[in-house]
């Protein structure tokens, strides 16, 4: 049986909107913050982003191992990207070198270096800034969004009817899998099964793992031809459906979705101009050269 | 004019594709509205291959040869489309899980409606009088998930005759409820059948279905039908060995077979003062705060205990035992496994001394053959190759699954699987046995099979079953244990807890034939027995 996530109603600024006219606008925060590469700009994405969070009404603790697992991966990429100077060299001719530090050791001959530029480090903040925005917005999701109105919502979006209902499925699948995946674990600890004694080679350790993948993927399996079966068994896809479920548009949701509207159309326009480009502030280049 | 005939099928054979064998062969069955027809007969037998011939997934879902004919309301159903047979029946599976697609109650039972294209006033008007006439009115808002599993099955039943089938066909509909929840299903679907609606019912509880009087009952066997006639022919056609009959009747079929046993299942007799295995001292447990599921619970198992836990659905037997196993830990109160604290243990370290088999096999069945799965808990526990092979072996052969050693699991029935998954806690030799629903899913004959062999082995120290089936507590338990809203309710030798029908009721528990002859005949047999060996005390049925 689908589970959903962790829903509930609460008075706060995203669940005010119709979840329609949210996903309009959450559709174009995604197409804004990820054409530019301006750090001013991004910074007013993120900005709007933390507002949204601060306003959802959802507790820390709630929230809590979702950001944990974001924020370090996010930090994680960040960090790597800074490391390694890459990805952001197609922005960029010239590079500010803060610092150079090399290893006192080789490899085969190569000495690792560690080159600190005014540009990698704004490349890396940058980025940072991008990934916190859309990953804040996105969490914030299956928190706000009520899911009983999944299937309303996509096919209000203008999806047709088996799309709409798919999406439903599939917003509720993934809380439903780490649920199998919560009861697999546990069969396999009562029968001696231990995830921290695997320590061998990558291929071993993904043979060791198979008392886990092999359930879960299964119960995957097994799990959609139920769904197929009971749909089946209660006339679905005979042709089109009606929601009894009703959404209702009102003042905010239009200005909402005019809103959305400009962030589209003015992202897209803006970038198409040049504006928002990688920037570098002039003042810390001068400083670097000053050094 | 003839009346027409809700379903009528004649000489129907069905066999799966990439399967040599017929599933089913020359099935011919016929059923009038207000009729009330009962399918029964041991896994594997066909009964749900012949469901799935009558509400269309096969040959439709299920790819298969499909010879002879099977029509619903005068019209052959081979050119139908699957959407148009589901109008003509409703179909509740043997899982209300695994039939309920929506979040909430009311949009579950509107779902098909929906899919009909009714106007949406309709829809409304529809499911808050169906909801109304079940008596689930009071749940529309809530979150299926949330439900207990008598409510699900109430809301799949809903969303099927929200649709107004000619026919309802349900799969072992009591199999994951409670008694009284089975009851009460029971009494509602003789309700529908009364009101003129046709009802065909699979089920291996034919006790049960037997008190709400069908008009006719079919066994099956191998695929065939070895007895279709009216319930009172049951007496003389069924083997009480493999379906569950009214414990008189199995009386009076043992007596007459000569075959009435003496059962004295287990080995080592009681110790004065036997060891303590497990302690739980005021244990209370939340799975979300504020929500206590245990409250305060003492409890002792010790050495020589084979204990039946009973109670509803959602009663916290399930939270309970895996405070055992150290998958949860308490809130308060503390739980001692051999003297250690679990809360200082893994779950690994207590597996070896407390053995447990999950309800559901699919949740932990992976390994490309029986064996190695069955050798899978054993090296983990990093016992000597020698004594895996010998360990897997007789576990194989307790469950009764010899020569299917080198089978995949995964391509097992689901009864074959609850098997092996039994068999492979088993195989670890831990001292103390828990399983949670062991007959889930099983045939009488299967389940009996494999308790008597589990409790009349000398490995154990102490076994303990959570379970609906009170027959079961009465055949192989020496202590029960009732849990009602995460307390233990009562607890004591089987004879004191449930000579008390108003614990039970209160317990949604409902007393059984055989506790009835038991109870009538305790002060002669100091003991309770299953019915074949009750027959010395009744010699009059003869």
């Amino acid at each position: 049986m689908l589970v959903a996530w962790k829903y509930r109603e609460r008075k706060s600024l995203i669940q005010s909107f119709d979840p329609r006219a949210w996903l309009i606008f959450y559709g174009s925060f995604l197409v804004g913050s990820v054409i530019f590469w301006d750090l001013r700009i991004l910074a007013g994405f993120l900005i709007v982003a933390l507002f949204v969070v601060f306003t959802s009404g959802i507790k820390w603790l709630e929230m809590r191992r979702a950001w944990l697992f974001i924020g370090t991966f996010v930090l994680f990429f960040s960090f790597l990207t800074f490391l390694t100077g890459r990805g952001g060299s197609e922005f960029y001719d010239v590079e500010h070198i803060i610092r150079t530090i090399e290893a006192p050791f080789t490899i085969f001959g190569w000495r690792p270096t560690l080159t600190i530029s005014v540009e990698t480090s704004m490349f890396a903040i940058s980025q940072m800034f991008r990934v916190f925005s859309l990953a804040s917005m996105t969490i914030l999701i299956p928190y706000s969004l009520n899911p009983a109105f999944y299937g309303v919502t996509f096919r209000g979006l203008g999806l047709p009817d088996k799309i709409a209902y798919a999406m439903d499925l599939t917003m509720r699948f993934i809380p439903t899998f780490g649920r199998d995946f919560q009861y697999t674990m546990d069969a396999q600890r009562a029968r001696g099964f231990e995830i921290e004694k695997i320590r061998m080679g990558l291929f071993a350790q993904v043979r060791r793992l198979a008392p886990l993948i092999v359930p879960v993927t299964i119960h995957a399996i097994m799990g959609s031809e139920d769904i197929i079966d009971a749909m089946d068994l209660r006339a679905f896809g005979i042709g089109p459906r009606t929601w009894y479920q009703q959404l209702r548009y009102r003042r905010r949701d239009y200005v909402l979705t005019v809103i959305a509207a400009l962030l589209f159309t003015g992202s897209i326009g803006l970038s198409l101009l040049g504006v928002g480009k990688f920037w570098v502030p002039e003042s810390l280049v001068n400083l670097v050269e000053g050094l | 004019m003839s009346e027409v005939l809700t379903l009528d099928v004649e000489n129907l054979s069905f066999r799966y594709r990439h399967r040599e064998e017929f599933a089913i062969r020359d099935i011919s069955l016929s059923m009038g509205s207000g009729e009330l027809v009962l399918i029964a007969g041991p896994s594997g037998c066909g009964k749900t291959t012949l469901a799935r011939c009558v509400n269309g997934l096969a040959p439709r879902s299920y790819k298969g040869e499909l010879k002879g004919s099977v029509r619903l309301q005068d019209q052959d159903t081979s050119g139908i489309a699957l959407s148009k047979i589901s109008q003509m029946v409703g179909t509740v599976l043997q899982d209300p899980d695994r039939q309920i697609l929506g979040t909430k109650v009311f949009s579950e039972v509107a779902f098909g409606l929906e899919n009909l294209r009714m106007e949406r006033q309709e829809i409304l008007a529809r499911v808050e009088e169906t909801m109304e006439y079940l008596g689930i009115a009071q749940l529309r808002d809530r979150d299926t998930h949330s439900l207990s599993g008598g409510e699900k099955q109430k809301i799949a039943l809903a969303g099927v005759l929200a649709m107004r089938p000619n026919l309802l066909l349900l799969d072992e509909p009591l199999a994951s409820l409670d008694p009284a929840s089975a009851q009460e299903a029971l009494n509602l679907l003789r309700r529908l059948v009364d009101e003129g609606l046709s009802v065909l019912i699979v089920e291996h509880r034919v006790e049960n279905v037997l008190k709400i009087s069908p008009d006719k009952v079919m066994l099956m066997e191998l695929g065939r039908v070895s007895y279709y006639g009216e319930a009172s022919g049951l007496e003389h056609a069924a083997d009480y060995r493999e379906v569950k009959l009214p414990a008189r009747m199995v009386m009076k079929l043992a007596g007459a077979a000569g075959a009435v046993p003496e059962p004295r299942l287990r080995v080592n007799e009681p110790e004065a003062e036997p060891a303590e295995l497990v302690q739980f001292e005021d244990v209370s447990f939340e799975y979300t705060k504020g929500v206590e599921v245990l409250h305060d619970v003492n409890l002792v198992i010790r050495r020589g205990d084979i204990i039946g836990v009973l109670g509803p659905n959602a009663a916290g037997k399930t939270t309970l035992i895996k405070h055992a196993i150290g998958l949860l830990k308490p809130k308060s109160g503390t739980v001692m496994v051999e003297g250690k604290n679990t809360h200082e243990l893994t779950v690994a370290e207590i597996a070896s001394t407390l053995g447990y088999v999950f309800q559901s096999p699919s949740h932990m069945l992976f390994a490309p053959s029986v064996s190695e799965e069955l050798a899978f808990g054993p090296t983990n526990l990093e016992h000597s190759p020698e004594q895996i092979e010998k360990e897997v072996k007789e576990a194989i052969d307790i469950v009764n699954l010899s020569g299917m050693e080198d089978d995949p699991p995964l391509a097992l029935s689901f009864g074959q699987q609850k098997r092996v998954t039994i068999a492979a806690i088993l195989a670890m030799r831990s001292k103390i046995l828990v399983m949670d629903e062991p007959t889930a899913g099983q045939d009488y004959k299967n389940y009996m099979d494999f308790m008597d062999a589990i409790v009349r082995l000398p490995n154990f120290e102490a076994i303990l079953f959570i379970t609906h089936d009170i027959d079961l507590a009465v055949v192989y338990a020496n202590r029960v244990i009732l849990v009602d809203h995460g307390t233990i309710v009562a607890d004591g030798a089987p004879y004191q807890i449930m000579k008390d029908y108003q614990t039970l009721l209160d317990s949604r528990l409902l007393p059984t034939s055989l506790l009835d002859a038991n109870l009538e005949v305790f002060e002669q047999s100091q003991k309770f027995l299953r019915a074949e060996a009750l027959a010395h005390y009744f010699p009059t049925l003869d």
